[in-house]
């Protein structure tokens, strides 16, 4: 007796089900420009750093940072950003720079944290770097900020 | 305690904590049934982003969360293949007692060496900061614990060696 | 200015999943994470178990006592609700609790449910992505449901009625709060129009409003006008809407996230959750701030976890031995060095709020305010007792909670 029929997974054809993609907003932008946007910022976080504005750099590479589907390069080119601004900062500017960023920057700062954690080797980072920088964010930001990480389905 | 384990532990334990706010809920996909989500995994939105905590490629933490239930899985440190033996043995004992541990799930997630599953249940009979200080604590110790193993073997083997060869030395 | 009034109503550290009392607040209906329902009447300042209404054989969810036709309502997660009513026993004469079926129509666990403002309906909520909005039907002489269905893709969390007994709201886990129509023809006026819209035929959606971070819409509540709505969800934020604005203001916390709300009057609302203490909201439809919260944690606690003189011990064993032992045996906390304070949390709740309901005052002037939580506890606040939020010196716990 032919017993296929056991492995259909039925739930597939559930109608009512939400989909991953019905959970956020998509991103206005087109793949195209995000990765412009991204190249954009990367010189100007360059600049800022020059100067020594550590603040307005991150700032920089937070705001807008790119998400969802069919935008990785954008995503890489904008976390190799970030690392670079984050290896550069001393320790003992940290908890300065992670208070003055506003809320919503935070957040984003908390996504970027966790996703460099999740590749580690990854170009240059450093395992001891983002945990310093976590342990900063959290004492700024509080357990809060870790749930918005949790909960936002608009992954960086 | 060395200047990265803090930093790696307090990461730890403020993701769990953020994580461990857990409600009871119901299965929405099967009647009458009330499953950790985490585990089932047929509804999407009841599902959060898992994260990663990791000190360097051979320890990190994986926490993923959901409505009711979170799954923490903790790579331990394995410098060499006499701590990955002995890692093996160490996990394999406690998994096989799981049921003593309440929170300690009986087989590890992919890639992981250990891995817990705590629900809406522990957290409503427990307290919450003590689960958090138990998963702590038991990463503290799973370290100390297989280097002090790996010296005490070293050690029986030195002896076991020098009685042996001893023999021949006379 | 009285202290809040505390009553560990379990005696064996067993949730509160729900609790309501009834319009004198002499009686509570509670569910301490179980099948039953418990009644407990209140003796000077102790409470005490009066009768147990069994019905449901799953775990009850939700309970809610109407004030004025002193019915009980009670949803579990074995897809069903009843009605409790007060009749006299055929045989004995004592008045005791009759429960009725009511006919939800769904097919997944009930999560929440509350009367309507005239307690002529009742809304349940449900996890099969509907709202069942019951009404009584004479003729039948039994509660008919309609479902409330389009567009919830989810689990609905809570309900909240709006003043006119007509819109409700509803959170639910597709991160969505949203305001619909409820509106039933033999049972409801018309209503007049309002900020929500003018024609209102059933299952009308008139607002669909969701956090910026995402995460599950927890609580909703509407003001005591009924012209704002506020939201908890889980990304640890509070939301308050006013359509006729437009406007949403969004308060992120940096503790964890809310549970459950009321408001007390037009201008503040108080909030409570997995951070173990009520937070006060204020503001007006020109913007939203966290004030404070009401658990101070600095006062003196005993060791019990209770204030002087007001809790009732749990018998006359309370002593700090019996303490330490049963700690031992239901938690497994020893007696390490280090005391018995480090294993206490210092909010008066020990474990996550679930549930906050006004207590005394009329509606758009609470004055107390009543919460319950997964430690077993139900405690009496006092509203305009807020400890403002630089003073918490929760050291370490919650660092600055700052908006």
């Amino acid at each position: 007796m032919d017993v296929n029929f056991r492995k259909i997974d039925i739930d597939q054809y559930d109608e009512d089900v939400l989909l991953e993609s019905e959970l956020y907003e998509p991103d206005p932008r087109d793949p195209a420009q995000v990765v412009s946007d991204a190249k954009q910022k990367a010189t100007a976080v360059r600049s800022s750093l020059a100067k020594g504005d550590i603040v307005g750099a991150l700032t920089l590479a937070l705001t807008d940072a790119p998400y969802g589907p069919n935008v990785d390069e954008a995503k890489n080119l904008n976390l190799q950003t970030l690392v670079s601004i984050l290896n550069s900062t001393k320790s003992s500017e940290i908890p300065g720079v992670v208070k003055s960023l506003p809320p919503d920057s935070q957040d984003t700062l908390m996504k970027y944290l966790y996703k460099g954690m999740a590749l580690p080797g990854w170009g240059d980072l450093s395992g001891s770097v983002l945990l310093v920088w976590h342990e900063k964010l959290t004492e700024a930001a509080g357990t809060g900020c870790i749930v918005r990480a949790m909960t936002d389905r608009r992954l960086v | 305690m060395s200047n990265t384990l803090r930093p790696y532990l307090a990461a730890v334990r403020s993701t769990l904590t953020a994580a461990l706010t857990l409600e009871d809920f119901a299965s929405q996909v099967v009647e009458r049934h009330n499953k950790p989500e985490v585990e089932v995994r047929e509804s999407k939105e009841v599902l959060l982003n898992s994260l990663t905590i990791s000190r360097n490629e051979n320890e990190r933490v994986l926490v993923e969360p959901s409505i009711n239930s979170i799954r923490l899985s903790i790579k331990i440190k394995q410098a060499d293949e006499i701590e990955r033996i002995l890692c093996h043995k160490f996990t394999r004992f406690m998994m096989q007692r799981a049921e003593s541990f309440l929170v300690l799930r009986r087989k590890p997630v992919q890639g992981y060496d250990i891995s817990f599953l705590i629900t809406n249940n522990h957290t409503d009979t427990m307290l919450k900061h003590k689960i958090v200080d138990f998963i702590i604590q038991f990463m503290e110790e799973v370290d100390k614990e297989i280097s002090e193993m790996k010296l005490s073997l070293n050690a029986r083997a030195r002896v076991v060696a020098e009685s042996y060869l001893g023999a021949f030395n006379s | 200015m009285a202290p809040p009034e505390i009553y560990p109503l379990a005696q064996t550290q067993a949730a509160i999943t729900s609790h309501s009392f009834n319009a004198d607040r002499s009686e509570v209906a509670v569910s301490l994470n179980s099948n039953d329902v418990q009644i407990f009447a209140r003796e000077g300042h102790e409470w005490k178990p009066t009768e147990t209404l069994s019905e449901h054989d799953k775990l009850i969810t939700s309970i809610d006592w109407a004030p004025n036709s002193n019915r009980i309502v009670t949803a579990a997660q074995d897809r069903n609700a009843y009605v409790w009513q007060q009749s006299p026993d055929p045989q004995t004469g004592r008045m005791i609790w009759k429960p009725t079926l009511v006919l939800l129509r769904i097919n997944r666990a009930a999560t929440h449910v509350r009367w309507s403002p005239n307690e002529d309906k009742f809304a349940v909520a449900s996890g099969a992505r509907a709202i069942a909005i019951c009404s009584f039907d004479p003729e039948g002489d039994w509660w008919v449901s309609r479902l409330l269905k389009k567009p919830i893709r989810s689990t609905v969390h809570s309900v909240d009625w709006h003043p006119n007994n007509v819109l409700l709201a509803a959170g639910s886990a597709d991160m969505k709060a949203r305001v619909f129509s409820a509106y039933i023809k033999d049972v409801d006026k018309r209503p007049a129009a309002s900020v929500w819209g003018e024609k209102l035929p059933f299952n009308t959606v008139c607002g669909e409003y969701t956090s910026p971070t995402g995460g599950w819409v927890h609580a909703v509540g509407f003001s005591p006008s009924g012209d704002a709505l506020a939201f908890a969800s889980h990304d640890s934020s509070i939301s308050i809407v006013y359509p006729g604005g437009p406007a949403i203001y969004t308060i992120k916390l940096t503790s964890l996230p809310l549970l459950t709300l009321t408001w007390t009057n037009e201008n503040s609302l108080i909030a409570a959750g997995h951070d173990c203490q009520p937070l006060v909201f204020s503001g007006s439809d020109g913007g939203w701030e966290l004030t404070g919260s009401l658990d101070d944690p600095n006062s003196a606690k005993s060791a019990g976890g209770s204030r002087a003189g007001l809790a009732s011990p749990v018998g006359r064993l309370n002593s700090a031995a019996f303490n330490t032992f049963r700690n031992a045996d239901t938690r497994g906390i020893g007696s390490a060095p280090g005391g018995s304070g480090e294993s206490e949390l210092f909010t008066v709740h020990q474990n996550t709020i679930t549930s906050v309901r006004p207590y005394a005052g009329t509606p758009g002037a609470v004055t107390r305010v009543s919460t319950s939580g997964l430690d077993g506890k139900l405690v009496v606040w006092d509203v305009n007792q807020v400890t403002p939020v630089g003073a918490t010196g929760l050291a370490g716990r919650m660092a600055g909670l700052r908006v």
